[in-house]
This record gives C-alpha cells, sequence and structure tokens, in this order.
C-alpha cells in the first residue's frame, strides 16, 4: 500500500471510532451534571475540556500501545495471517454493531455495554468537580469503549507500522484528532450555551441511523483492507 | 409525604436498597438542575419547580408506596407544560448510557 492509500485507511478508521457514542454520552452527562450543580460557564467549560483532553490522550496511547505490540510482535513484515484475522474481527464487530450497538426497548441512547461499566461512568461523571478528575472520566470512557473500537484501532495500528517512521507519527497525530470530530462538535455546542436537551434529542432521533453507519463503515473497511492488502498480495498485485 | 400528612415512601430502582421517605428537597433539586441544563435561568428554574413539586406532592397524598420511576415519570409529565426540553432530559437523563 502506498503512503496515502494508508494513510486514507487511518483517517477512515479514525472516522468510525468518532462516531461511536460512549465518550459523548459521557460528555453529556459530565456537563449536565455540572451545569445542574450550578457551576459557572468557564468552570463547565474547564471540566469539558480537560474531559475532551483525557479523551484524546487515551486514545493516542491505546493506539500507539497497540502498534508497539503488533511491532514487538510480528516485526515490520506483518504476516497474511494477522491481516486477515484482524479483517475478520472488523468484519465481525461490525455485524455486531449492526445488531447490538443500543441496548433493545429502550428509548434513550443506552449503550450495549456492562451495566457495571454505565453506573460507574454515570456515578463518576455526577462526582467529577475537577478537571483532574474529569480529565481521568475521559481516560476511562476510552477503556469502557475498547469494545468497539478495538477493530478500527487494531486495523489502524496494522496500516500504521507499515509506513516509513515519519509518516507513523503524522498517522497517530490524523487518528487522533479524527476520532476526537465528534466530541469536539458537542464540546463547541456546549461551549456555545446550546441545551443539552437538544443535543440529546437529535442523539436519540439519529441513533439508528449512527448505528447503520458506523456497522457498515466497519464493514466496508474489513473489506477494503482484505482485498487491497491479502487478495492484492495473492494475486501478485502488489 | 414529608410534610404533616403520611410518609409516602419511595421503592428505589437497585434491589439492593431500602425503600426511603420520599424527600421534597431531593425531587426540588433534581428538577432545578434539569431545567438549568436545558438553559433556563437560576430564578425561572426555582420557581418551575416549586410548582412542579406541589403539584407532585398532591400526587402523592393517596400513595403511601411509589417507585422511584413512578415519581420521575410524573414529575416529568408535571414539567412539560412548564418546560418540555427540561421535562425530556428529566424523564430520559437515565437513558443516556
Amino acid at each position: 500500500m502506498d503512503t496515502f492509500t494508508s494513510l486514507a485507511i487511518v483517517a477512515f478508521a479514525a472516522l468510525i471510532h468518532a462516531s461511536f457514542q460512549l465518550s459523548v454520552s459521557v460528555l453529556t452527562l459530565l456537563s449536565g451534571h455540572a451545569i445542574g450543580a450550578k457551576k459557572s460557564h468557564a468552570r463547565v467549560l474547564r471540566l469539558t475540556t480537560s474531559y475532551t483532553t483525557g479523551v484524546g490522550v487515551m486514545t493516542l496511547l491505546i493506539l500507539s500501545f497497540t502498534s508497539l505490540i503488533f511491532l514487538h510482535a510480528f516485526g515490520s513484515e506483518i504476516p497474511l495471517l494477522v491481516w486477515a484475522l484482524v479483517c475478520g474481527l472488523v468484519l465481525g464487530i461490525g455485524i455486531a454493531v449492526w445488531l447490538f450497538y443500543y441496548r433493545r426497548g429502550t428509548e434513550g441512547t443506552e449503550l450495549w455495554i456492562p451495566r457495571s461499566f454505565a453506573k460507574f461512568l454515570n456515578t463518576r461523571s455526577k462526582k467529577t468537580h475537577q478537571g483532574a478528575e474529569a480529565f481521568s472520566l475521559g481516560l476511562t470512557s476510552v477503556v469502557a469503549e475498547l469494545v468497539f473500537i478495538i477493530p478500527t484501532v487494531a486495523i489502524a495500528a496494522l496500516v500504521l507500522i507499515d509506513l516509513p517512521a515519519e509518516w507513523q507519527l503524522v498517522g497517530i497525530g490524523i487518528y487522533t484528532l479524527i476520532s476526537l470530530l465528534g466530541l469536539l462538535i458537542v464540546w463547541v455546542l456546549i461551549g456555545k450555551g446550546q441545551s443539552l436537551a437538544r443535543i440529546q434529542k437529535w442523539r436519540v432521533t439519529n441513533k439508528r441511523f449512527l448505528q447503520f453507519s458506523s456497522g457498515s463503515a466497519l464493514i466496508v473497511l474489513g473489506f477494503f483492507v482484505y482485498v487491497s492488502k491479502i487478495l492484492a498480495t495473492f494475486t501478485g498485485a502488489q | 409525604m414529608s410534610e404533616g400528612g403520611p410518609i409516602t415512601h419511595v421503592v428505589k430502582n437497585s434491589h439492593y436498597r431500602h425503600p426511603e421517605p420520599f424527600d421534597r428537597e431531593k425531587l426540588h433539586k433534581s428538577i432545578i438542575a434539569a431545567c438549568l441544563s436545558s438553559g433556563t435561568p437560576t430564578g425561572h428554574a426555582e420557581s418551575i419547580s416549586r410548582r412542579v413539586v406541589d403539584e407532585v406532592l398532591v400526587w402523592l397524598e393517596s400513595r403511601p408506596e411509589v417507585t422511584s420511576n413512578d415519581l420521575r415519570r410524573v414529575a416529568a409529565q408535571y414539567l412539560r407544560p412548564y418546560h418540555p426540553d427540561a421535562s425530556y432530559l428529566y424523564e430520559h437523563h437515565h437513558t443516556t448510557l
């Protein structure tokens, strides 16, 4: 794969990551609790900024760590079997997102994650008063979302270690920035004083579309990487 | 109810927690929080909350025991005419995550 295609795959994986909703849900809860507790607008903004920074840092660390593991385990020449396994994982999670992403039978945006995780994040968002706590809540929310972001991170890591060293850093930066897009949009809306009810109503109205597009995009990504890496190698096109 | 009349107990969602007496102040604060999150000024939020709590107290008069879900649903229903957005947030807060 050439550098441009590799970076495009990384950007597409990051865009899929950005469409996942757990971090956005926690940000909505965090700002709701902060506004409800009569905190000043500057303080709410400080908390949401710290939270968003925490999410960005954890995303960057997870992607770098996954790349390091792949590099140590397989070197810079990744076996085709590993590519095939990761493509299978991406396709499988894509279908799972279609089927299970939101909990069935609820009107809101309840996600298919263990209820203990959801309860913990909900309680922590209520008890968060300091920037440092918001930052660590951001770190934790990425870990809680791992079950959905594993495939995008794994694909991006595999593609990144195929790149020349200087482009690897660019790739990690691109992934982190793009994966934060959804969160940044909500952060800006909250900063501008947009009503949380309107944000939440939009999310509820469009949740099935987001679920369908995330699942479909994962399947497209898995299929594209399978064709451009595995089939192209077998047929001698690469 | 908490003032003078019979005490209404609130049965919590969690099976591990015992029913607790209805707390007017807790309801008042939670409604204010929902109004503030919907962009309502503090004074207006407090006045809306007082009116909604009064209406909920009337509803509670004939009920010795209610669930926290019932309380949430009824409070949201009384809040809706005053502030539909706050009512939406209040009712769906627990299904955000």
